[in-house]
């Protein structure tokens, strides 16, 4: 994966070789990383819109008044 | 960089930019801060997570789509070719400023040495894109779902702002060409257009519960924590230096880009590419706070919310022009929008039953709209670009800047891009059942578990330590 495995001899390249991109990967990996941040992107979309519904579904079911959170209120 | 010269001016600029960034992180942190202390002690932390995940929420999208979108649509596309390649079209051909750069799967977006700018350059545009969309988290607080947020706060920061951006604030916008639009702080670009969109969210979302008497008259729900607002804005205040930072570029050289031969000029420019100081704008940032201060102080009776936020319109006013106004007409303009703003607010409250909790509508879309319209007057004549005098555009010049323009730019920033497309999807996720939480919910408090919970915790400690 490495791009670079020697300052010294990277920087002594040509100065049209020495610019370019050095993260692990370059030039065959950037496809796979998109489709993978967008599949975790979706996904975190499903997951808390799902856990949302079920929490907003709980608190509604319980049908508390407008001032019952005040005796959740903590003293610490 | 083998020259010293380029070197020098490449290092600091992206320096300069990067500095931009971390002063600007304070808006966000600001608005946070407002926000938690706008609502209600029962909703404080999901008021607090909403507004926090849209970090990454825009940030993942503008890294996806949303920086790409912005060098692309320069042209409409189809309404005015580009001085780059003389096409209508996308620019996503192989020009030194086309989007073909910058795609997600670009080495440019990345570590790369060959290139020290596009990251914090990228990054000066996510913060304000997140300033956009946290704009329209304000005015929403206590009955929008997280999910509704996260899909409208994606809409408004990594798309429709960035539009707007690419049409009226890149230097080879087709509404500089062929309105004369000119928005140097982001008067409509960032403000008028994310208040627009908080508008046509609002529109659909309706009022909290109790804010309406069964007779319709408005009733107040005021900040719970003022000091919290109050430096919640400090530092929207505070960030907004950076904001106005970096909107300039901050050392240019504009004789050989102006294609004017022999000459060299070096200076900062707006985003525009056409000449200012920083010392200029330093004057008309401190100027126009200081007549929305003192509009406020005196329209809101020396209330400390609206006044807070008039120092806030009062900027937001005087920005599409700050780049060349007189100090003092920076003041007065910055007086003129939150005096209208105000009244506005209170208007559109009563009339059509509009709850917006922070008054974001106004500060940021009403005050914005007006300043580009005052724009439009004050700087009657005015080049839009410096291009115009040059070769790049065809032989055809830019538009100047003008009254009926600036009218017209003003509605496609909150009306086209920004009340309809909130409204639309909006629409879309009520449709859905997705855009509001329960009304049992809302009267419980949307923390009523957390702090349940907490009270759990308290006892079972409680009771583990007599």
């Amino acid at each position: 994966m490495a791009t670079v495995t020697n300052w010294i001899d990277h920087l002594n390249k040509p100065a049209e070789e020495v610019v370019g991109a050095v993260y692990p990967g370059a030039g065959s990996t950037e496809g796979l990383l998109v489709i993978l941040a967008i599949v975790l992107w979706v996904g975190w979309h499903v997951l808390t819109g799902r856990s949302e519904s079920q929490e907003l579904d709980r608190l509604s079911k319980k049908r508390h008044s407008a001032n019952d959170y005040k005796s959740n209120i903590t003293d610490w | 960089m083998t020259d010293q010269l380029a070197a020098l001016t490449t290092i600091f600029t992206e320096f300069y930019y990067w500095v931009t960034v971390v002063l600007m992180f304070l808006i966000h942190v600001g608005f946070c801060m407002y926000e938690v202390g706008a609502s209600r002690y029962k909703h404080h932390q999901h008021t607090l997570m909403k507004n926090t995940m849209l970090i990454p929420l825009v940030t993942v999208t503008w890294f996806l789509f949303g920086w790409w979108i912005y060098w692309a649509f320069p042209t409409g596309p189809g309404l005015a070719p580009s001085i780059m390649n003389e096409s209508s079209a996308l620019i996503t051909d192989d020009s030194a400023f086309s989007a073909t750069w910058y795609t997600a799967t670009s080495d440019l977006m990345a570590v790369n040495l060959g290139d020290h700018i596009s990251g914090v350059f990228w990054a000066a545009f996510l913060l304000f894109s997140w300033t956009a969309a946290s704009i329209v988290s304000g005015a929403i607080i206590e009955r929008i779902t997280t999910f509704a947020f996260g899909i409208l706060a994606i809409a408004i920061g990594s798309v429709f702002w960035v539009i707007d951006a690419a049409w009226g604030w890149h230097f080879d916008g087709w509404m500089l060409k062929l309105l004369g639009y000119h928005d140097a702080y982001a008067s409509g670009v960032i403000h008028a257009i994310a208040g627009g969109f908080a508008l046509g969210v609002l529109m659909v979302l309706g009022p909290r519960i109790g804010k309406f008497s069964s007779s319709g008259e408005p009733r107040n729900i005021g900040p719970r924590n003022p000091w919290l607002v109050t430096i919640g804005l400090f530092l929207i205040y505070t960030g907004f230096w950076g904001f106005y930072a970096a909107c300039n570029i901050p050392i240019f050289d504009l004789g050989p880009e102006y294609g004017m031969e022999g000459i060299s000029y070096w200076t900062a420019t707006n985003i525009y590419v056409t000449p200012t100081t920083l010392s200029g704008i330093t004057f008309n940032f401190l100027m126009s706070l200081s007549g929305g201060l003192l509009a406020g102080y005196w329209i809101a009776k020396g209330d400390p919310f609206w006044t807070y936020s008039s120092g806030l319109a009062g900027i937001i006013c005087a920005s599409a022009g700050n780049d060349l106004y007189h100090p003092i007409q920076a003041m007065i303009i910055g007086m003129i929008g939150v005096v209208i703003s105000y009244k506005l607010h209170y208007w559109v409250e009563r009339k059509f039953k509009i709850d917006d909790a922070v008054g974001a509508v106004a500060v940021h879309g009403y005050a914005g709209f007006i300043g580009l319209v005052i724009c439009g007057f004050v700087l009657n004549g005015y080049p839009s670009s410096g291009y115009s005098v040059g070769a790049m555009w065809d032989g055809t010049t830019y538009a100047t800047i003008n009254p009926l323009g600036q009218f017209i730019g003003a509605l496609i920033m909150f009306v086209v891009l920004g009340l309809i497309p909130g409204y639309i999807i909006a629409k879309v996720l009520h449709g859905m059942g997705k855009l509001r939480i329960p009304r049992e919910a809302e009267i419980a408090g949307l923390d009523y578990e957390i702090m349940e919970a907490a009270k759990d915790d308290e006892k079972a400690v409680a009771s583990a330590t007599r």
